[in-house]
């Protein structure tokens, strides 16, 4: 995949694309499995940043929209779709909604309405609003101790792979065995911003000077 | 005649029970460590593994051979996306290809064992209490625990299963202040010696065919210079500083430190902002490493280790200048 094309799928989570050019993308994810993975794990990122370890975090979004996107291809048919061309973008944006309204109900039931969420029946009057990828969290986030944009999250990711690669190689300890200190680059796909406990925020404040004298 | 059996009675006794005084003390526990050490580096195996971190279970499997070529090590993942990390005399290389990218470190490591003697974590001033603990089997090998718990919140606590004949690790955890598992890794499959299959050493996979992740100024050679320009002024207790490296050249300085309490280790990078790079100053997770990232002026410090969140932001917060620049 081109960094052009991770690009435009950072821009479609972070709401920052055209109306016209979010529905395009999510048509183009409909037919790209690696593309809608990829637009997949971006969600996953920032859910991740927004609440590090919510039970509210929503998989399987690309399935999801590979079945709408077969249903509605199905009914399409049965309604002279090729007739209408002119339905195209707005069967894109019923999609695109559809997969938001899914979200939204399963992670936030109790909520009514969510920034970026949008109705069927509002579509028409939201046409020429900015293009929001659905929001599987609600925008109210309890941390944002570090918070980046995917794009910036993946540059961040692969900056510190680099940092713990050189820690790996120079860090030598007991508690630290070959092969085991590399198993964390291996199986975390993903990094969460964390934020500081109060009361440990507080600890950091409590290394006494005898604590300090001692270490010297 | 009766004299030599009950000598010999007396002799066994004796030996018996100073074998079961010593078995659940901390010098038996650091000889155990010990052993994990040389044969973790020296000794030739391959198996397959469970990581477990939360809810999150993967597979994976090791390769680790040690000839007179020298070490080579292969780790993949078995289950989850392709990825895979890459030892040799060239350095290390961790291959995503689910992001079709390559990190590479050509910094090569000669010497495997630690910088700081076993004997300070069992000494009284250390941050940690070590024991034995029982014996069971894994992967169809016997095994003893070496439990190791932290005395404070700057540093997290070990249970390793070794196993009894040769000290090859077979279960590790890692474990919080509670003593509550922040990962867990234990072997189903474990084969030892010559028996191993070689060619699974090599990779499928050619590190030309992924796009090179150029991060930062990381060079492959390295000046060291005995004094850091940056130090904390203060550190949580038992840590100090074991390793040190520093470039300067036309892309800014560039200053690596690690620290170490004996069983964690910490490294302090101080560098030069990439010019355009977006970087905010706040506390990030990699699996169970903590990173904290502070901007200073025109510099970045950045922090990272195995140890809790309050431990890099702590050594964050405390770095100052030691010396004036160039």
């Amino acid at each position: 995949m081109s960094k052009e094309s991770l690009e435009h799928l950072s821009s479609l989570v972070d709401g920052e694309m055209s109306r016209e050019t979010g529905l395009f993308l999510t048509r183009r994810l409909t037919a790209d499995a690696d593309m809608c993975d990829t637009w997949e794990r971006y969600h996953l990122i920032r859910d991740c940043i927004r609440q590090p370890g919510s039970k509210q975090i929503v998989t399987g979004l690309c399935v999801r929209l590979m079945d709408k996107e077969e249903a509605h291809t199905q009914s399409a048919w049965q309604s002279s779709w090729r007739r209408n061309s002119w339905l195209k973008p707005v069967s894109g944006m019923a999609i695109a909604a559809s997969v938001a309204l899914m979200a939204i109900v399963v992670t936030a039931p109790q909520q009514e309405q969510i920034p970026g969420a949008v109705g069927d029946t509002e579509l028409s009057a939201q046409a020429n609003q900015p293009f929001v990828s659905p929001n599987t969290l609600p925008l109210a986030p309890k941390s944002q101790a570090v918070s980046y944009s995917a794009s910036q999250q993946a540059n961040l990711n692969n900056r510190l792979n680099a940092y713990l690669l050189r820690h790996n190689q120079m860090a030598r300890t007991a508690g630290r065995q070959g092969f085991v200190s590399f198993v964390p680059i291996v199986a975390n796909p993903t990094i969460a911003a964390a934020e500081l406990a109060e009361n440990e925020s507080e600890s950091v404040k409590s290394i006494t000077e005898q604590e300090v004298a001692e270490n010297k | 005649m009766n004299l030599m059996p009950r000598r010999a009675l007396l002799l066994l006794a004796l030996i018996s029970t100073s074998g079961v005084v010593a078995a659940g003390g901390p010098s038996d526990a650091r000889k155990l460590l010990e052993n994990m050490t040389s044969a973790m580096s020296e000794m030739t195996y391959q198996g397959t593994f469970v990581y477990v971190r939360g809810a999150v279970v993967e597979t994976m499997r090791i390769t680790h051979i040690a000839d007179a070529t020298g070490i080579r090590e292969r780790l993949y993942s078995l289950s989850g996306p392709q990825r895979e990390v890459v030892r040799d005399q060239n350095g290390v290389r961790c291959i995503f290809k689910d992001s079709s990218s390559v990190v590479e470190d050509q910094v090569v490591v000669s010497n495997y064992f630690p910088e700081l003697p076993l004997s300070v974590i069992d000494s009284s001033a250390s941050g940690y209490s070590l024991e034995t603990g029982g014996r069971t089997r894994i992967a169809g090998h016997k095994a003893r625990l070496v439990s190791i718990k932290p005395k404070d919140k700057f540093r997290y606590g070990y249970d390793f299963w070794l196993q009894e004949k040769t000290g090859l690790l077979l279960k590790w955890a890692l474990l919080d202040a509670n003593h509550e598992p922040l990962a867990t890794l234990v072997f189903t499959e474990l084969t030892v010696g010559s028996s191993i299959n070689v060619a699974e050493i090599e990779s499928d996979s050619r590190a030309e065919d992924f796009i090179k992740m150029k991060t930062f100024s990381l060079e492959n050679t390295v000046e060291r210079q005995s004094k850091p320009r940056w130090q904390p002024e203060k550190l949580p207790p038992g840590f100090e500083l074991t390793s040190h490296n520093r470039k300067s050249g036309s892309d800014g300085v560039y200053e690596h430190m690690v620290y170490s309490d004996g069983l964690a280790a910490v490294s302090v990078y101080v560098e030069q902002q990439a010019p355009g790079a977006v970087i905010k100053s706040g506390v990030s997770q990699l699996g169970t490493n903590n990173a904290y990232i502070r901007k200073r002026g025109e510099l970045q410090i950045t922090v990272i280790g195995e140890v809790p969140a309050l431990t890099v932001r702590t050594i964050a917060d405390e770095m100052a200048r030691a010396v004036a620049s160039n």
